[in-house]
């Protein structure tokens, strides 16, 4: 008991201060995520704790995922009247980017060799963290795996979205919006406030709706695919 | 009084993610029991069943803090070693190339779209 408070208090004093670092030095390299992860993982090893042990308090945290995607139908529904006005770009867009993540995804993997486990552990890293866990195991991929993929997923939104969105001339913010929304969830929509509110909306409504969509498509496509 | 109200949304929330989480299991659906909450309290929300105003703060309050509850799951990877590897580094180049295409797509066809759309405001 006393070790699980522990490294709740652990976990939760490390993200509110690598968040003060962050808003001091905001470089995409420092987000909070990144950083805490990172000096989570390094306390971890350096003092020889199990990740079972971590886990005793890490679990604690980790229920907070479920509630979380609750939460998002919030700013889903505060967007009802901009989702009803262009229903037809939001729906395409979003749908265009989950078929060209799954495609892209298998299409590549398939050319570099990789193994089963891990191309299914990789389906799910488009949707949003706390769906792509749940999406993972139910297809049969690893979740830490595919936790680490839709990282890696997020973050190239970070790095490499603002330039990609101006070599393909994506102007409007509906577009931009979609775009870091579709392939980088949680992590791009953090970028695309930088783009404006609206941007911003439209990029966690497409990141809610990837994880509406890919939940189904995702199971779906590796039954049709037989991966 | 305004902790207070936090801390009793955020209860509900936890609810609304049991209740989806039985309804998943209940049907034995694919989809995660969150996405099953989401969708129950965006229809909720949106057919007048309840006012905004008993979601909003705790809402808010746990999506501002979201990125930090994905912490205990990502140090998992922890238990893969192996993904520092040469073999980690290809699947990592695959998950990049593949999250361009994702957002390459996305974008340009949201757009293809709005330029149809009779309203096409910026």
């Amino acid at each position: 008991m006393i070790q699980a408070t522990f490294m709740v208090i652990l976990t939760v004093g490390i993200f509110l201060v690598m968040g003060r670092v962050y808003r001091r030095l905001p470089n995409p390299v420092l987000v909070p995520v990144l950083t805490s992860t990172v000096l989570v993982v390094a306390i971890l090893l350096v003092f020889n704790i199990p990740y079972e042990t971590y886990m005793t308090g890490g679990q604690w945290i980790d229920s907070f995922l479920g509630p979380a995607v609750v939460a998002l139908a919030y700013p889903m529904y505060r967007q009802r009247e901009v989702l009803k006005a262009h229903m037809m770009p939001v729906i395409f867009g979003v749908l265009a980017g989950l078929c060209t993540a799954l495609g892209s995804g298998l299409l590549f993997a398939r050319m570099f060799g990789v193994d089963r486990a891990s191309i299914l552990s990789m389906v799910p890293k488009s949707l949003t963290t706390p769906v792509a866990i749940p999406v993972s195991s139910e297809i049969g991929g690893i979740p830490s795996m595919t936790i680490v993929f839709t990282m890696v997923a997020g973050f190239t939104g970070i790095i490499f979205g603002p330039l990609l969105v101006k070599s393909f001339r994506i102007k409007s913010s509906l577009g931009r919006g979609i775009a870091f929304g579709s392939a980088s969830h949680a992590l791009g929509t953090s970028k695309a406030f930088e783009y404006g509110e609206r941007t911003a909306s439209m990029s966690s409504v497409s990141m809610s709706l990837t994880a509406i969509f890919g939940s189904v498509l995702g199971p779906l496509f590796v039954w049709l695919f037989h991966i | 009084m305004k902790l207070v109200r936090i801390i009793v949304q955020i209860a509900a929330l936890f609810i609304i993610s049991f209740i989806g989480e039985e309804v998943r299991s209940l049907f034995n659906l694919p989809i995660p029991g969150s996405i099953i909450g989401l969708i129950l309290l965006f229809f909720g929300l949106s057919f007048n069943l309840f006012p905004e105003k008993w979601i909003e703060d705790g809402a808010k309050f746990i999506l501002a803090y979201l990125p930090m509850f994905f912490i205990p799951a990502t140090a998992g990877v922890i238990q893969y070693p192996s993904l520092l590897s040469f073999s980690g580094a290809v699947l990592v180049v695959v998950v990049i190339i593949s999250s361009l295409a994702t957002m390459a797509a996305a974008g340009s066809v949201s757009e293809f779209f709005q330029r149809h759309d009779k309203e096409g405001e910026r």
